[in-house]
């Protein structure tokens, strides 16, 4: 019950983040929406038990993901004026929403008739996951690790003023 | 051998054609001269040698030169035969031809076009002999249209005058709609025998496996074809016409070649045409019409070629007459003698007009007598020839005809033959005493004829005289030696010789008959027929026939042509595909409208095509 | 507790970031949309490896956030580059790959 209970707050929390995510005209308040769904998201993974992921999750997706990007909103720093035009937000929102609706619930159907039940078995602990990690997993680790360098070279090169870019290439 | 005589003239036309088309500047050159006689004479000797080989042993030879088509039972050869029919065929073809080729190098001497005009003639002479030596229908069929197509060249020889290129055209558009049938008819046969071998020998050995109704069917259809080469009625129009081109090529085409393929055609499935005698009584009566029209036509016409050109087609219908009767050899025998004949009169023709300086209406000229001695003697023999005077080749192999008519009891042919001889010799010997007897200019200068036109009809004329000798029948103390050597399935039936003597004695009478007659009327004071009486004017103006053609087949036909360029071609089938190719730019357009390079609205496009998917999947599963 | 809900919350935060990507234009509410997008799927993952009782789908899911981690950085500098140029968050105006209608 208290099991529940959590979840459904969680829920809450995860699912009115995301809708201020979306509804927010200022990129600033959706950030926070998108926070919040974040570390309500690490709850949930506490939930299912998954102690480290949760961790990973409140460290990079919200330590790093989230500061970043609040810093860009606020280096972009972008007036009310250059922010884009929406007058049928609320229009599209719910066309789309009508689309969505059956994807919703082909997911969420498929998976749940496919899948009633956890598993009982205490197997999915930290000291597994390193060990599985290290060993049927080491290659795609190191193609993620090689991703985040590459991403992180991209970034500094796209980010980059034109200008300095020219001066150090002359 | 055999594929050398064929391919011989071929080889020669194309060089001929080629040197003209590169040295215009070689006008009247000795080369056009020696290769262009050269080829015919090399194929002649050939031919001989083949007939003469064929007198030794009596066999049929067989030459493949390569595999053509072959496609699972349809196999086609460019192969030859060279039976009994073809090889006497081929003898006197290359014969004549060879002597018309030396005629006509007199005759075209001086004319531009002498090259062009030598590369066209060998090219005629390879199209029938391959149309005479082909081993099966379809490369007779291949020949058959050559001889068209090269009947065409030549009758639009001229072809800076707008009246020769429409006769070249109507010559070709007639032997079209033969053609029509004879190609139905050979698929029609092909289909039929289902794949036994598709040579001439092949199809006589199977014909008996074949129904009476199919084979009538295609017999008449192959009738058509011989209708349109051999310009029998309905489909005769374009012969009168096709005088248009040189003399020679009137000579080469009457005598020779091309309207004799027809006969030729018939004799050759003469194995199929004894199946159907009902078919062959229809070729008779079409034979013996064509026969009586093109006679009284003759009567009537001034212009020398084309009286000569409807004695032409008379003289087919005695061929028709004959071979469908089922007295094959009887007709090849009046092919034979007939090429002689025809041949002369077409060359003396020829050599009159150039004397007279291209005049072609026989009352303008007259009393040549004295003039043109060769061509008188040997005119004189050829139209006693084509009359049927003993003992002139014309007399044995069209008293062969009337015979087998008579025989045959259809008593109503041999009358119409009879009266046809009749108005033969009137017609002839009114040309005859117009041109040369009667009363003519004084002044006037007539052209020197070279010996190269001359001499060929000195040995026609000694051929006119002799070759109906070689079918002698029993009745005149010989064997029918030509008509036994042919050996075609004939249908015989006995005469008594004193039958034969009296019938043999009517019809010279007759022709006798008609010879005093155009003697009373033309030997002296030669009048134009004048259309003062209806069947006159009738007559004179060709039974209207162009004229009904006209009304009945060109005039819609144009009508309708007028009708498609402009109503049915822009209107409907332009304006179906233009809209078609409208609808697709604007298509494309509406398309391209989706591509507005906006992030959102292709996520939005993938939503939308993620959703119905999803929707779809829901439905199947019975989830909703 | 059952993984139905678990499962639902993902449909569901799956769906509600999917409409943000498509109706919003903010790049900023775009790129932080798909983050949804992919976090959602983690949990997926997560929820997979609880009910088959295997560490692989938690690794996967721990690969997905450095992943994600990954993404942040290139689309932030992106959006950078972009606001830069155009001067607006405006997702409409990168539109020079469209197909201009008249010269069809």
């Amino acid at each position: 019950m208290l099991e529940l209970s959590l979840f459904v707050i969680l829920a809450l929390f995860i699912v009115g983040g995301a809708v201020a995510t979306i509804t927010n005209r200022q990129p600033l308040f959706s950030a926070f929406g998108f926070l919040v769904s974040m570390l309500a998201m690490a709850g949930v993974f506490g939930l299912l038990e998954n102690q480290f992921l949760a961790l990973a999750q409140i460290m990079v997706s919200v330590g790093a993901v989230v500061v970043l990007n609040i810093l860009s909103i606020m280096t972009v720093n972008a007036k009310e004026e250059n922010l884009p035009q929406e007058p049928y937000k609320y229009r599209w929102i719910l066309l789309s929403g009508v689309l969505v609706s059956p994807v919703t619930f082909l997911i969420y159907k498929s998976m749940s008739m496919a899948y009633q039940h956890f598993s009982t078995l205490e197997t999915v602990n930290t000291k597994v996951m390193g060990e599985t990690l290290f060993s049927a997993w080491v290659l795609p680790f190191e193609i993620v690790s090689i991703l985040l360098l590459s991403a992180m070279v991209g970034a500094i090169v796209i980010a980059r003023k034109k200008d300095v870019i020219a001066k150090e290439t002359r | 051998m055999l594929s050398l005589i064929v391919v011989l003239p071929f080889l020669s036309a194309l060089f001929l054609g080629g040197l003209y088309l590169s040295r215009p500047q070689l006008q009247n050159s000795f080369i056009y001269t020696a290769v262009g006689i050269a080829s015919p004479a090399i194929s002649a000797i050939l031919s001989f040698v083949v007939l003469l080989r064929m007198f030794a042993d009596g066999n049929t030879v067989y030459e493949t030169l390569f595999q053509w088509i072959d496609i699972g039972s349809f196999q086609i050869a460019v192969a030859f035969m060279a039976d009994r029919l073809s090889v006497v065929m081929i003898s006197f073809i290359t014969l004549i031809g060879t002597l018309i080729h030396i005629y006509a190098a007199g005759y075209m001497r001086g004319d531009p076009g002498y090259g062009k005009f030598f590369s066209y003639f060998n090219l005629f002479m390879g199209s029938m002999l391959l149309l005479v030596l082909a081993d099966n229908p379809v490369m007779m069929f291949v020949g058959w249209e050559l001889v068209g197509l090269s009947s065409y060249l030549l009758i639009g020889f001229y072809h800076q005058d707008h009246a020769n290129i429409t006769a070249a055209n109507k010559a070709f558009i007639l032997n079209r709609v033969g053609d029509f049938g004879f190609i139905i008819a050979i698929a029609l046969l092909f289909v039929s025998l289902e794949g036994s071998g598709f040579t001439f020998d092949a199809i006589a050995a199977n014909i008996s496996t074949l129904s009476t109704e199919r084979l009538t069917l295609i017999g008449l259809l192959l009738f058509v074809g011989a209708m349109g080469k051999s310009a029998q009625i309905p489909l005769y129009v374009w012969l009168p016409d096709a005088m248009a081109g040189p003399t020679p090529v009137s000579a080469l085409i009457h005598a020779a070649t091309m309207v004799t393929a027809g006969v030729y055609m018939v004799a050759r499935y003469s194995f199929l045409y004894v199946e159907i005698p009902d078919v062959g009584l229809f070729i008779a009566y079409i034979g013996a019409a064509s026969a009586l029209f093109a006679a009284l036509m003759a009567t009537f016409e001034s212009d020398i070629k084309k009286i000569l050109a409807y004695s032409t087609m008379s003289q087919l219908g005695y061929m028709f007459i004959a071979v469908g009767l089922g007295a094959y050899s009887s007709g090849i025998f009046h092919v034979f003698t007939h090429a002689f004949f025809k041949a002369l009169l077409f060359m003396g023709a020829g050599a009159v007009i150039i004397a007279l300086h291209h005049e072609q209406n026989i009352f303008k000229m007259g009393a040549l007598k004295k003039a043109l001695p060769v061509v008188y003697v040997s005119m004189f023999i050829a139209t006693l020839a084509i009359s049927g005077i003993p003992p002139f080749a014309g007399f044995f192999s069209k008293d062969a005809i009337l015979m087998a008519a008579f025989s045959s009891e259809h008593y109503d042919i041999w009358a119409v033959g009879l009266f046809t001889a009749f108005l033969t010799a009137f017609y002839m010997f009114r040309l005859f005493f117009s041109v040369f007897l009667a009363e003519g200019s004084k002044e006037r200068t007539l052209q020197e004829l070279p010996g190269s036109m001359t001499r060929p009809l000195l040995f026609l004329a000694l051929g006119s005289a002799t070759v109906g000798f070689l079918g002698l029948n029993e009745a005149f103390g010989g064997h029918s030696w030509f008509q036994n050597f042919l050996s075609l399935p004939d249908v015989v039936h006995e005469v008594s010789h004193t039958q034969e003597y009296m019938l043999v004695a009517l019809s010279v009478t007759v022709a006798l008959m008609g010879m005093g007659l155009a003697y009373r009327m033309f030997a002296h004071h030669p009048q134009e027929a004048k259309s003062d009486q209806w069947l006159k004017t009738l007559i004179i103006n060709k039974f209207y026939v162009d004229e009904l053609y006209d009304v009945m087949v060109v005039k819609p036909l144009l009508l309708l042509s007028r009708l498609i360029a402009t109503v049915i071609d822009p209107k409907i089938v332009d304006a179906l595909i233009m809209g078609l190719s409208k609808s697709y730019l604007l298509m494309g357009r509406s398309f391209a409208r989706l591509q507005t390079g906006r992030v959102g609205d292709y996520a939005l496009q993938i939503l939308i095509g993620v959703s119905l998917m999803s929707t779809y999947i829901l439905f199947k599963l019975g989830m909703m | 507790m059952t993984p139905e809900p678990f499962f639902f919350l993902a449909a569901l935060l799956f769906s509600i970031a999917l409409v943000g990507v498509v109706s919003r234009r903010n790049l900023f509410v775009i790129y932080m949309s798909i983050e949804l997008m992919l976090t959602s799927t983690s949990l997926v993952l997560v929820i997979f490896s609880k009910v088959l009782g295997s560490a692989d789908g938690s690794v996967m899911a721990l690969l997905m956030i450095a992943v994600i981690a990954a993404e942040a950085a290139l689309f932030l500098a992106m959006i950078i580059h972009l606001y830069r140029r155009n001067r607006t968050l405006d997702s409409e105006m990168c539109d020079e790959l469209k197909q201009e209608a008249n010269n069809a």
